[in-house]
């Protein structure tokens, strides 16, 4: 496994959040690799599955705040995804809490930086990550 | 498919990276087949670097470009602008953000990571297809349901416009409610109803309900009920102004129906007609027991307790917990009915009404006083309640649409105000999608006109040809897209005698993918972010 | 030819007119006094706390991108409107940019100037994190160069050449067709209200402050000893519903309420009171979210008339007119004025040059009942707040509303 974490962000909210964190400088691990989609719905299981499958540690979905989501409800969709995917990943032996999803809004990097670092302390305990 | 060339354009931002070691990517970069070059650059995003971006592009017949530089929401669409001075359809880029998401966001030598963003860029890069955009045609007919102020309004504005409209209106005639609102807000009606009369734009059809509606912006296709028979008319967008209802909250059970506790309409036709007699010595108002949607009672109680000062000079009390000046005005006219002697008394817990001796019997706590206060009075105009009109809900499942929390029109989700709805061509203005008072329903009213002046006004827009598409053959019409798609833009469409499949309309499609990521049969491709695209930037992950 | 249409002011309802007007086929001047667009709202801060709490702050960024590359809309910032003459389909405007140290064309914002600066603060900056345009800007007051020194540094080290020490104003003649004028307001000064101790003590703020600190800091810390606030107070209707401002600001009721959930969020054992007048909770979205507020916020009817400092630096907020109906006393760690919205000392200014009228409140008049984007003049419309208080999205229905009247004064028809 390799100890990457695999963050997919949507593109009105964590995307642009995880750019404001660069800009203030709010350092976080190197470890994140930030693949942008238009709206947290749009990511699919196959997709969190795949990304286990080429030995990511962790995978992420970041979308917007619940009740906030630029297309009203690809959010709830992507938690249901991501709750699915998480029962998968248990029956093939795989830790369920490797898989996560988080809301935030556009403007709060340090919601950003909070949920990498929480997820690199996850990892320090399931293993891989950094 | 032959073979993509891919040129990478990458920019160190004058330096402003020091933490990676460009040469070293260059290198590595240089090794992959199908990148065709490498391009190392301080100032990609200004004229000189555009030029020499160009230049490269026509000189190596680069197809497919990647860009490694700044945030894409900062610059992406310049380097858009550079593709298309290269005739190349500028979907045919990908960016990789190695400043803002890399460089600034670690310490240390980032080298390793920039090189694997700028590889997850090729990857999706290499399978990239243009999007071409296309004209459609649209109906340039706008709907108006209702027939108050906002939808009257409406008519008059996109009539000026140059749009055609039709008002469909559920009572016999125009501005029935509004009329009796004439005083309160200080408007005319009757030249609003006349000017539409006149007006060769405007169509009315009275006495009608919406019945049902299929099709999407552009193209509505909304079935009427008049007079027990259904009619099928086009719309190219449609504009809903069905406004609240108000009841009256029962005060006492026992005392509803006296005459001494009253509603604000029939205190309203008191003072404009037939006062009773002996005029009322003392009247009082109650409102916002429940702390809900009491910006409209407010208004109204301001503007009838000063009335009653003006035309009976009767003693005023205004019982409430708070009064709701967040509106044009209002907090002038509480202090205007304030120093016309009526006087407020603030509770916390809603007041007890009773009769007594054929006079009203109000018992309460005053919170600021700090006292009960007891108070009897000739007339009692009895709390309102302002809630969704009836048959909102009906609308709500007609169009597919949300409402929000306490039921009114348009989901409570900040993207959508001030009159979107998460359909396009579909607009919620006045008060059916909340208690909004005059000087916003204008707002309203206008914003409106915009939006379907800016879809309909050429008689055709332009938009993304399938960017987002549902292959026919693969599509086994289980209708899972259509069913969660937030926009409505997937119908079921004939393709041949024997099948239906899905298909997006490229209008009223918002690009967010939610559709691709659930069909079942993998049927839903959407360029940019396609299956193959996404897992092409994942698959980085083990070379790395 | 599509007509031209000047919009002054680049906050939330300029933009939201712009956008309107742009893509309904105008070409929009877009003038902004300051280096960066999106006026008051762009510094506030998301309220959201494990859901949105519909503050709307988040979609003014995306607006102010959607104005920032939109093809018809040209954006002159650091610019004011010198004079104007004309009339409706023929406005002549004269606009005069400030001198600009640092060309917004040419900085990429790489940072390098502002590393390499000695002055103490530093002389080059960017406006915020999330300014747009996304360039530096040198504050002439900070650089060494104004205390007689002959520093070269930055202009010698910019990869782009983008500085320059002795810019010439620039003068712009432009021929528009109509006017929006959205100047937004003035953020009521709390040091106005000197018995409630702002500016000097150091754990009384202002509801901006507190925005601005969620903004920057992600969380809310005392100014004086940087823990976490444990007892919380709200002040509402500072400058607002008083004898010199005659008008309810329409915002800070709602921001207080969100920031004090958000505070009680992210310290659950806080204790959060909000000293009021009546609460304005009505408009879309809020009902709902004040009835689960009432749960973990203290509300409390009257406002402080006096706020002192005790020796160990706690707050007494003494306070009239409660529900017992005397005075009494309590204390916190810390006091949030809700400041409200104030009409702009300039706009008088404005006003003459573009002769249109001030209201008696101050802020831009009307001149219709019921019509409040229109003015006086023929062609000059009003948008946002400076025509009254208005919140977010107010002000964006606002903004488009009057780019609706003026594409109907201008009989932009459909085709
Ligand atoms: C009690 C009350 C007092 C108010 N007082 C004030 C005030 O003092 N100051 C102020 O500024 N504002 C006030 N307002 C708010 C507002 O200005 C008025 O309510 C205004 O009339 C709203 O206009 P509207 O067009 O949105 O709704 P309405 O005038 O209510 O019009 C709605 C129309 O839609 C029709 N309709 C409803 N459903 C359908 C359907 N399914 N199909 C077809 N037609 C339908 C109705 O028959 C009606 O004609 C008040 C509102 C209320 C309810
Ligand atoms: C503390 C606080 C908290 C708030 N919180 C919220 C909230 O949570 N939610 C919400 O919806 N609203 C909130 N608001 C209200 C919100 O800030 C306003 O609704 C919004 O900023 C109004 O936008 P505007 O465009 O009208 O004005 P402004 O934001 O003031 O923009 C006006 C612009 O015009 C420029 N300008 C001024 N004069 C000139 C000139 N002569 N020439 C050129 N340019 C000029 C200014 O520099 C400015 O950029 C809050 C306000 C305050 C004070
Ligand atoms: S979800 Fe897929 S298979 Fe089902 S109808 Fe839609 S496109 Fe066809
Ligand atoms: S991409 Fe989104 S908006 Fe478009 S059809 Fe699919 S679900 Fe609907």
């Amino acid at each position: 496994m390799s100890r990457e974490i695999i963050a997919f962000c949507c593109e009105h909210s964590a995307t642009p959040a995880a750019n404001l964190a660069g800009r203030l400088g709010l350092h976080y691990s190197e470890n994140l690799r930030l693949i942008p989609v238009p709206c947290a719905g749009r990511v699919d299981v196959v997709h969190i599955l795949k990304a286990f499958e080429k030995g990511a540690a962790a995978v992420l979905v970041l979308g917007c705040e619940d009740g906030a989501c630029h297309h009203i409800e690809g959010n709830t969709r992507a938690r249901e995804r991501v709750r699915y995917s998480r029962t998968l990943l248990e029956e093939i032996g795989i830790d369920g809490r490797r898989v996560g999803m988080f809301n935030l809004a556009p403007d709060t990097p340090h919601k950003f930086l909070d949920i990498v670092n929480e997820t690199n302390e996850t990892l320090k305990e399931l293993g891989g990550g950094k | 498919m032959t073979e993509a060339k891919i040129g990478v354009f990458i920019c160190d931002c004058g330096g402003a990276m020091k933490n990676i070691d460009f040469p070293t990517i260059k290198g590595e970069l240089d090794a992959i087949a199908d990148v065709a070059s490498v391009n190392l650059s301080s100032d990609l995003c200004l004229e000189e670097g555009r030029a020499k971006m160009l230049s490269c592009i026509k000189d190596e017949n680069i197809d497919r470009v990647v860009v490694a530089a700044c945030a894409p929401q900062l610059k992406e669409h310049v380097f858009q602008q550079v593709l298309r001075s290269a005739a190349l359809n500028s979907y045919l880029m990908s960016m990789a953000d190695i400043r803002e998401q890399c460089s600034w966001a670690h310490e240390g030598d980032v080298t390793t990571k920039a090189c694997g963003l700028i590889k997850m860029a090729i990857g999706r890069a290499r399978l990239l297809q243009p999007v071409e955009q296309k004209d459609l045609l649209v109906k340039q007919e706008v709907l108006l349901v209702g027939g108050g102020f906002s939808a009257m309004s409406s008519a008059i504005q996109l009539s000026r416009l140059g749009l055609h409209t039709t008002l469909l209106v559920g009572d016999s005639a125009l501005g029935v409610r509004s009329r009796e609102l004439e005083e309160l807000l200080g408007l005319e009606v009757a030249p609003m109803t006349e000017a539409i009369d006149r007006d060769k734009n405007i169509e009315i059809v009275t006495s009608a309900e919406l019945v049902g509606m299929e099709g999407t912006a552009g193209n509505f296709a909304v079935r009427i009920r008049k007079g027990g028979e259904e009619f099928v008319q086009s719309f190219g967008a449609i504009i809903f102004a069905t406004g609240p209802r108000t009841e009256i909250l029962p005060q006492d059970p026992g005392s509803k129906s006296s005459t001494r506790i009253v509603s604000q309409e029939r205190l309203a036709r008191w003072l404009r007609a037939s006062s009773p007699q002996p005029r009322p010595r003392s009247v009082a108002f109650v409102f916002d027991s429940s702390d809900e949607c009491s910006r409209l009672p407010t208004l109204v109680t301001l503007n009838n307790a000063l009335a009653v000062k003006r035309s009976w000079g009767s003693e005023v009390y205004v019982f409430c917990k708070n009064v709701k000046v967040d509106s044009e005005g209002a907090e002038e006219l509480y202090h205007q009915a304030r120093e016309r002697g009526v006087v407020f008394l603030k509770f916390e817990d809603s007041p007890g009404i009773s009769i007594e001796d054929g006079l009203v019997r109000i018992e309460a706590k005053d919170v600021l006083l700090g006292q009960d206060a007891t108070l009897t009075c000739d007339v009692v105009v009895a709390e309102e309640k302002v809630s969704p009109a009836a048959g909102t809900d009906d609308l709500r499942s007609l169009l597919n649409v949300r409402t929000d929390s306490r039921g009114f029109l348009q989901d409570d989700n900040v993207h959508l105000y001030p009159v979107a709805s998460e359909r396009k061509g579909i607009f919620f203005v006045g008060d059916c999608r909340g208690d909004l008072d005059a000087a916003r329903i204008v707002a309203d009213v206008s914003s409106a006109v915009m939006g379907a002046h800016e879809l309909l006004a050429r008689g055709r827009i332009t938009v993304e040809a399938e960017r987002v598409k549902v292959d026919p053959q693969k599509c086994r019409a289980c209708l899972t897209c259509i069913r969660v798609c937030p926009h409505s833009a997937i119908q079921l469409v004939r393709i041949d005698s024997e099948r239906e499949v899905a298909e997006i309309s490229d209008l009223a499609c918002d690009a967010c993918g939610i559709c691709a990521g659930i069909c079942p049969a993998k049927a839903i491709a959407f360029q940019g972010y396609s299956d193959e695209q996404i897992l092409a930037q994942i698959e980085v992950l083990k070379a790395s | 030819m599509d007509p031209h249409v000047l919009v002054i002011g680049g906050g939330i309802a300029g933009i939201a007119s712009a956008l309107e007007l742009a893509n309904a086929g105008l070409t929009v001047h877009l003038v902004e006094k300051e280096a960066a667009i999106g006026g008051r709202a762009a510094s506030l801060c998301c309220k959201a706390t494990d859901v949105c709490s519909e503050c709307s702050v988040c979609v003014v960024a995306q607006k102010i991108r959607e104005a920032a590359i939109h093809p018809r809309i040209s954006l002159l910032t650091n610019s004011v409107v010198r004079r104007v003459s004309g009339e409706r389909g023929d406005f002549h405007v004269e606009i005069a940019e400030k001198p600009r140290f640092i060309d917004p064309e040419r900085c990429i914002a790489c940072g390098v100037c502002a590393e390499l600066c000695p002055a103490e603060p530093k002389a080059v900056c960017l406006p915020s994190a999330e300014a747009v345009p996304f360039s530096y800007v040198l504050d002439e007051r900070l650089c060494l160069r104004s205390r007689g020194q002959d520093c070269d540094l930055c202009r010698e080290s910019c990869p782009t050449k983008a500085i320059e020490f002795e810019p010439a104003g620039r003068r712009r003649e432009l021929t528009v067709a109509a006017i929006v004028v959205a100047t937004g307001f003035e953020v009521f000064d709390a040091r106005g209200k000197g018995s409630l101790g702002y500016g000097r003590y150091p754990n009384v703020l202002t509801g901006l402050d507190l925005e601005e600190t969620f903004n920057r800091e992600g969380c809310l810390r005392l100014p004086s000893n940087g823990k976490e606030p444990r007892n919380v107070a709200f002040v509402q209707c500072v400058g607002s519903r008083d004898e010199s401002h005659g008008y309810c600001s329409q915002v800070c009721c709602k921001y207080a309420v969100r920031l004090a959930r958000l505070i009680n969020y992210q310290i659950p054992d806080a204790q959060v009171t909000i000293f009021y007048i009546d609460l304005q909770t009505a408009g879309k979205g809020f009902v709902q979210f004040y009835e689960e507020c009432r749960e973990k916020v203290r509300f409390v009817r009257g406002v402080p008339v006096e706020i002192t400092q005790t020796p160990s630096g706690e707050l007494e907020v003494k306070l009239e007119n409660i529900s017992q109906g005397k005075a009494s006393r309590e204390l916190f760690d810390l006091v949030v004025l809700s400041v409200g919205i104030a009409p702009r000392k300039d706009s008088w200014d404005l006003a003459s040059i573009l002769g249109i009228n001030l209201g008696d409140c101050g802020f831009f008049d009307t001149s219709e009942p019921l019509n409040s984007t229109k003015t006086n003049v023929d062609g000059v419309f009003l948008a946002g707040t400076c025509q009254g208080p208005k919140d977010i999205p107010d002000s964006m229905g606002h903004g488009m509303a009057a780019a609706s009247k003026v594409i109907q004064a201008l009989g932009v028809q459909a085709r």
